[in-house]
């Protein structure tokens, strides 16, 4: 049946016809090419090499991005074609949010005009593949303190340290590492073949299976000079990474709860216990109708911050908020809709298990709920309470 | 030199369709669409035009709605975009002579659309078209290619695989083929917007509102599909080969 995303306030008619063509563009092959092959994927724990080529021909990697062979798409799009890879699998969205958030943006922002001649072009039809790394085994949330460092040795930088939970690592092409050089954080293009460069597969997640999650490591590894990013000094480089990515992530989260609601949805209706549907028993509608006012709101954060994204008007904190409000929403929809389908909600042959277990990365990465909130807080009361030092 | 390529906008074969008066309650369509054999048309005639054949004018004759499927052909390829806007059901002859007046229009002389159209069935448009042009016709092909002056088309036909030359105009309409449907991009998205859609309505085409000739005199819905039985355990064999062979006849 056709697949009608929940939409109760209209937001629809909020969009211009582009914005709607190119929704319907990514909703139309995740309905194709994702959705048929996700739990093949997930079993095997790979991203399909076709789903890189298909993503690219569509042309929406790094969707917000103008010039060198960008798309140039509003953020309100961009924030659709993430809802849209979501409503598929985390793991999908997962891919385009690196790829265009973490990898071509710094590039974009903070790169020389040779680095963006040379790497954005390939990177917007997916023919070049871009990881970003930033956390450290040790260094998670707290990654000022990370331990990765570069050394000028006149003619070439030489990186030494580790990256861990890297997404796209084995799969890169170039990767955007952020190390110390003489204690500032600096991002450096360290591309795959580097010498004392390698990226091993973690493998063993129970959740963004079909994802590929590295480690990136640097034994002497040796770079030419033209690979630092050269407009960029301290975490405003990584942090301003994730602002876009995190923007991209509260629109996927929408995507991942309307899949699953739609699901709980039919799921109560065909149901029958106790001589009646499901779906018409008031505590299995309040259920419904708390999901449809949870989405709902969702909605509403994501479509005004792409509006804020758009016209420039946006703070961080802003970004923090609607990451965190809509992935805790999506997370919990997607456990309500488990319990709905009863038994029946932990197979594969439902969507929600899947988004549910995905779900607790994406509260995870790009900045940890707890985080966010501490983000708030500090914006709130002016006092940070991420360390205990002054 | 060109090809004309008509697209008829439909319920997408997957939206639920209620039913209210005898009539289809078009506003609790979820979703419409190209209808899929046009869809198949259109992508022959871009490879045509890839090959090196002239442009590709999409043509659709609908409400206001339908103005969708153009910029969605112009999203794959599509050069020139026409809507014939009408706002009441018309017959298949009301269509056919609006069609074939922008055909002339256009001085397109190949003609391409899907065998039948996925909401109503009933195939008439490309070989009433033919016959209001004059153009040759040939139905139910997959594949078109032109060569010099001749364009060959590939047909399943009664003896297998057919291949048909023809020389001069003709109408092609078209079965589910082998390509592979190309899907939008970004850029092809971006054009496509920009692109003008020449709306006109049948008084600027010359044509006027006849009346129509058919009337829908009675209508119901086909029988409820029975539900499903289910057999478990090896004692029911028998029972379900009896099933299969006295009332499936299947064996
Ligand atoms: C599937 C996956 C993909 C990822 N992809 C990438 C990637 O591509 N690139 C990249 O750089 N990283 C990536 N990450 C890493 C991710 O960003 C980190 O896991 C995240 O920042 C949290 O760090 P941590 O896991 O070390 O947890 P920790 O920082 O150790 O946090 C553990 C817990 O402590 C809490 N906590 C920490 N500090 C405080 C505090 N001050 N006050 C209160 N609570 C606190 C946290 O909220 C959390 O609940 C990925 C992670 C996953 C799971």
């Amino acid at each position: 049946m056709v697949y009608e995303a929940l939409d109760f306030y209209d937001i629809d008619s909020l969009l211009t016809e582009e914005e709607r063509m190119v929704r319907d563009m990514v909703r139309d092959w995740v309905e194709d090419r994702v959705l048929p092959n996700i739990e093949d994927a997930c079993r095997d724990g790979v991203f399909p090499d076709e789903w890189r080529a298909e993503i690219g021909e569509m042309g929406i990697l790094g969707a917000p991005l103008k010039g060198y062979g960008c798309p140039g798409l509003s953020y309100i799009a961009y924030g659709l074609i993430c809802q849209e890879l979501e409503r598929g699998d985390s793991g999908v969205r997962s891919f385009a949010s690196v790829q265009g958030s973490l990898a071509m943006y710094p590039i974009w922002d903070f790169g020389s005009e040779e680095q963006k001649e040379k790497y954005l072009p390939g990177m917007a039809k997916g023919d070049l593949v871009g990881c970003f790394g930033l956390t450290e085994p040790d260094y998670g949330s707290n990654p000022g303190d990370m331990i990765t460092r570069a050394e000028d040795k006149g003619d070439h930088f030489l990186l030494n340290g580790a990256k861990m939970w890297i997404t796209n690592g084995t799969i890169a092409d170039l990767a955007i590492v952020w190390a110390k050089l003489e204690g500032d954080i600096r991002g450096f293009i360290v591309e795959k073949g580097d010498e004392g460069f390698s990226a091993p597969e973690m493998k063993g997640k129970h959740s963004l299976k079909a994802s590929v999650t590295s480690e990136l490591v640097f034994q002497d590894c040796k770079i030419p000079k033209d690979r630092m990013l050269p407009s960029v000094k301290g975490l405003r480089g990584p942090f301003s990474c994730l602002n876009n990515a995190r923007f991209g992530i509260s629109w996927g989260a929408v995507g991942a709860a309307q899949s699953c609601f739609n699901s709980a949805r039919e799921y109560a209706l065909s149901r029958i216990q106790f001589g009646h549907p499901i779906a018409s028993f008031q505590l299995v509608q309040n259920k419904l109708s708390w999901m449809l006012r949870e989405i709902t709101k969702g909605q509403l954060l994501a479509y005004h911050i792409g509006k804020k994204k758009d016209d420039g008007s946006w703070i961080p904190e802003q970004i923090s908020l609607a990451k965190m409000n809509n992935v805790d929403m999506a997370l919990e929809i997607a456990r309500m809709s488990r319990d709905i389908h009863g038994a029946n909600g932990i197979l594969d042959e439902y969507p929600v298990m899947r988004h549910m277990a995905n779900l607790e990365s994406v509260k995870t990465y790009e900045g940890t709920h707890d985080i966010h909130n501490l983000i708030l807080g500090r914006h709130i009361t002016g006092i940070q309470s991420f360390t205990r030092e002054p | 030199m060109g090809v004309a390529v008509l697209l008829k906008q439909v319920p997408d074969t997957t939206a639920k369709i209620s039913i209210s008066g005898g009539k289809v309650d078009e506003s609790s369509i979820a979703k419409w669409a190209i209808s899929p054999y046009d869809e198949y048309a259109l992508e022959s005639a871009i490879q045509l035009k890839e090959s090196g054949f002239g442009d590709v004018v999409a043509i659709t004759c609908g409400p206001s709605r339908a103005a969708k499927c153009l910029t969605e052909a112009a999203a794959v390829g599509a050069d020139r975009l026409i809507h014939i806007l009408t706002e009441s059901t018309l017959d298949s002859i009301q269509v056919q002579s609006l069609l074939s007046a922008s055909v002339k229009e256009t001085g397109c002389d190949l003609v391409m659309c899907g065998k039948q159209a996925a909401d109503t069935n009933s195939g008439s448009t490309g070989p009433g078209l033919a016959s209001t042009l004059g153009f040759s016709f040939v139905g139910g092909v997959t594949r078109v290619s032109v060569n010099g002056g001749l364009a060959s088309a590939t047909r399943l036909g009664p003896s297998g695989l057919e291949e048909v030359e023809v020389g001069g105009p003709c109408v092609f309409t078209f079965d589910k083929g082998e390509s592979e449907l190309r899907r939008p991009n970004v850029r092809g998205i971006m054009m496509a917007k920009k692109k003008p859609i020449d709306s006109l309505s049948p008084e600027d085409l010359g044509v006027n509102g006849t009346n129509s000739l058919v009337i829908i005199k009675d209508h119901s819905s086909p029988p409820e599909k029975q539900p499903g039985q289910k057999f478990i355990g090896s004692e029911s064999i028998p029972e379900v080969v009896e099933k299969l062979r006295e009332e499936a006849n299947v064996i």
